[in-house]
């Protein structure tokens, strides 16, 4: 058997699917935010097994993008998580209706 | 079967026991470590794809920034409050799961039938080998094609720090624009004058009313354990100074 | 490197990996003695001559004893964690350069694992691995002087590995590459200086990088004077206190090991590695001069824990993010200005 780029985009594929199940169905606000990164992580790969089959480097640019903005992402995510907690909400998704009501 | 295959296939099942492990663990704790086994898998991924630099800056900027955060948040968050587990009732949660199953079948055909694209890139292993290697490869796109993104990402982190350095600590940025706000004293020397003026009744930008714990109106107070005539300098008791 | 056959790369990290756990092991008894003559004390004398023995003692003290998880504890995470602190240590050494390409019996040999192309970012990520053992250790334990002291040990240990990323920017503007092999390579072009021929060692051209950069490597491995995490007077062991046996000897050693690769690290990146008189014709020499140096930083590390008192926590943190990272980034930017300088690209 030889090794494709078809391997590696199956793998991101599942792994993203894994990550959409997670945001979908957990109810803890970090696990949901946890499985968010898990998603990014899912599509950098599917950019660099590209950047691979095409030979060039800009896949892996972008790859560079996404971390960054999925670091500040996360960053802002998680403060409002802990504000949120300090003013006594639970950190949990189905009550964080502050914003809808 | 050559070492190429076994390792792929090692390093995906990490990478998707991970990310199992992450969406079922019941402590978030364990998710985090979930994640954490399967962003390592990723970065030997990345090592596979021939990108050593983004494994490394994988591991360095995901791993070792982002789920440490995501960990610290988890151990500072109360744990009586945790929630029930899933969103939704058991049936619903067995028809989300097949119904990804279905959409992963849908992108698997997808991935079968494409026409592969051909390696017309400009980056072939040769141009990365006379540039010097993967990094030196990508410093030359990120500086020469890339740079005004670059200017952008970096404004982008610059927001996310200021937005959560003011959501993560309002206490600290009132006390520098000037409000007040009452102290807990375990034990006070003589002299401090215990009524602090009047605070501000909320402590957050979000002006959200708590709902744990009462915040009491009016001025704040200094809570002291003993009353100021109970300390006496050093070495002085009631009975008289000893030496 | 692909071209040396794979039992020779095994011999090589055999040999890498004893010598590595020997002088972990010594690295204790050597920093007894130092401390204890600091102190106007001997230190160990009594097991073995000049107490040479004493670290086969301490392991078997520390072998012997109750292998306890407390009952709040969380399994699995109280036994993996010291294990990612152990394995993320040993783990850099992979990258360190003992010198080039030897022949040996005939056999090119080269003497270090692997010349990654991101050699020196490989320690960086292997040092952020080991925070997880240092923060999952704490949560694990049950304990709530646990939870504060894996807690202050992590927020300690990821800021200063932005102090010593940054530090090393500089390192990777000068040279242009950021294997460490090509690193020691170019420390070992001379330069004139007057009427004199030196090596190009990068303390001499980045010295604000190299204090920052020891700062930084002995806050990461949470040594005096910032073991704050770790201090007995303030929360008994820290992330460590529920470890008792083998576990707690993981911890403790795998710290030591930290040490000795910091100092590794040190000395390749700003003294040249194996570089020094003689070390171009006998490679064993090269050997000697890169063990000396390590000494030497590993003195410095022994010196300041006899010295120093310790900081206290915020005043750790506010060194790390208001006087170190900005530092560094002057660091940078002078580098880089003085870089197109002698390009000829600014004026």
């Amino acid at each position: 058997m030889e090794l494709t780029t078809n391997h590696f985009l199956f793998l991101s594929a599942a792994l993203f699917i894994v990550g959409m199940m997670g945001v979908l169905t957990r109810r803890n606000i970090l696990v949901v935010l946890m499985c968010v990164e898990m998603m990014v992580a899912a599509v950098a790969i599917t950019f660099v097994a590209f950047s691979n089959e095409t030979q060039t480097v800009n896949g892996q640019v972008f790859v560079l993008f996404a971390l960054a903005i999925a670091a500040a992402e996360s960053a802002v995510g998680l403060a409002i998580v802990v504000a949120l907690s300090r003013r006594g909400k639970a950190p949990d998704v189905n009550e964080m209706q502050a914003l809808r009501d | 079967m050559s070492w190429d295959v076994i390792f792929f296939f090692v390093l995906a099942a990490g990478t998707l026991v991970g990310g199992i492990a992450t969406v079922a663990a019941e402590n978030p704790v364990h998710s985090a470590v979930g994640l954490l086994v399967s962003f390592i898998n990723i970065a030997g991924i990345f090592v596979m794809l021939g990108s050593e630099f983004l494994a490394v800056l994988q591991i360095i900027v995901y791993t070792g920034a982002v789920l440490v955060l995501i960990l610290f948040v988890v151990m500072l968050i109360d744990p009586e409050n945790l929630p029930a587990f899933y969103v939704a009732q058991p049936l619903q949660r067995y028809v989300s799961l097949l119904l990804g199953l279905v959409l992963l079948l849908e992108i698997g055909a997808a991935i079968i039938t494409r026409t592969a694209m051909e390696a017309i890139g400009p980056h072939s292993p040769a141009w990365i080998e006379s540039a010097g290697g993967n990094i030196q490869a990508i410093g030359q796109v990120l500086f020469s094609e890339y740079a005004l993104a670059l200017e952008i990402a970096s404004l982008v982190l610059g927001v996310g720090v200021i937005g959560a350095v003011v959501l993560g600590v309002p206490e600290r940025l009132g006390r520098m624009a000037g409000l007040e706000k009452a102290t807990i004293s375990l034990g006070h020397s003589r002299g401090l004058n215990p009524q602090l003026p009047a605070g501000h009744k909320f402590e957050t930008p979000m002006d959200i009313p708590a709902e744990r714990y009462d915040v009491p109106e009016g001025p704040r107070r200094v809570i002291m354990t003993k009353s100021a005539d109970e300390y006496k300098h050093p070495g002085e008791t009631a009975q008289g100074t000893r030496r | 490197m692909g071209d040396q056959p794979i039992w020779i790369t095994f011999i090589v990290t055999l040999i890498i990996m004893l010598v590595l756990l020997l002088g972990m092991a010594y690295t204790t008894w050597v920093e007894r003695k130092i401390l204890a003559r600091f102190q106007d004390r001997l230190g160990p004398t009594r097991t073995g001559p000049a107490g040479l023995l004493q670290p086969l003692a301490d392991a078997v003290k520390l072998m012997g004893k109750e292998d306890l998880v407390p009952r709040g504890a969380d399994r699995k995470m109280f036994l993996w964690a010291p294990m990612i602190s152990f394995v993320a240590a040993v783990l850099s050494v992979s990258v360190i350069p003992f010198g080039g390409t030897v022949e040996i019996f005939g056999q090119s040999v080269n003497l270090f694992i692997a010349d990654l192309n991101v050699g020196a970012l490989f320690l960086l990520a292997a040092g952020s691995i080991g925070t997880y053992g240092i923060i999952l250790a704490g949560m694990s334990s049950g304990n709530r002087y646990s939870l504060l002291g894996g807690l202050r040990g992590g927020a300690q240990v990821i800021s200063y590995e932005l102090v010593l990323g940054f530090s090393l920017v500089g390192i990777f503007l000068i040279s242009g590459s950021m294997s460490l092999g090509d690193i020691v390579a170019q420390q070992k072009q001379t330069i004139g200086i007057g009427p004199f021929e030196i090596q190009n060692w990068f303390i001499l051209s980045q010295p604000l990088a190299f204090v920052l950069f020891m700062i930084g490597a002995v806050a990461e491995n949470n040594r005096a004077p910032f073991d704050l995490p770790e201090a007995e007077s303030e929360l008994i062991a820290g992330h460590m206190t529920e470890y008792s046996s083998f576990r707690f000897a993981l911890f403790y050693l795998g710290e030591y090991i930290a040490i000795l690769i910091m100092c590794l690290f040190a000395s390749t990146l700003f003294l040249g590695g194996t570089a020094g008189p003689g070390a171009d014709r006998f490679w064993g020499l090269g050997i000697l001069w890169l063990v000396l140096k390590v000494v030497a930083f590993f003195f410095f590390y022994v010196w300041l824990r006899a010295t120093l008192p310790r900081f206290r926590f915020d005043q750790l943190m506010g060194l790390a993010w208001k006087v170190l990272i900005p530092l560094a980034l002057v660091n940078v930017l002078l580098t880089a200005f003085f870089r197109l300088l002698a390009n000829g690209q600014v004026f």
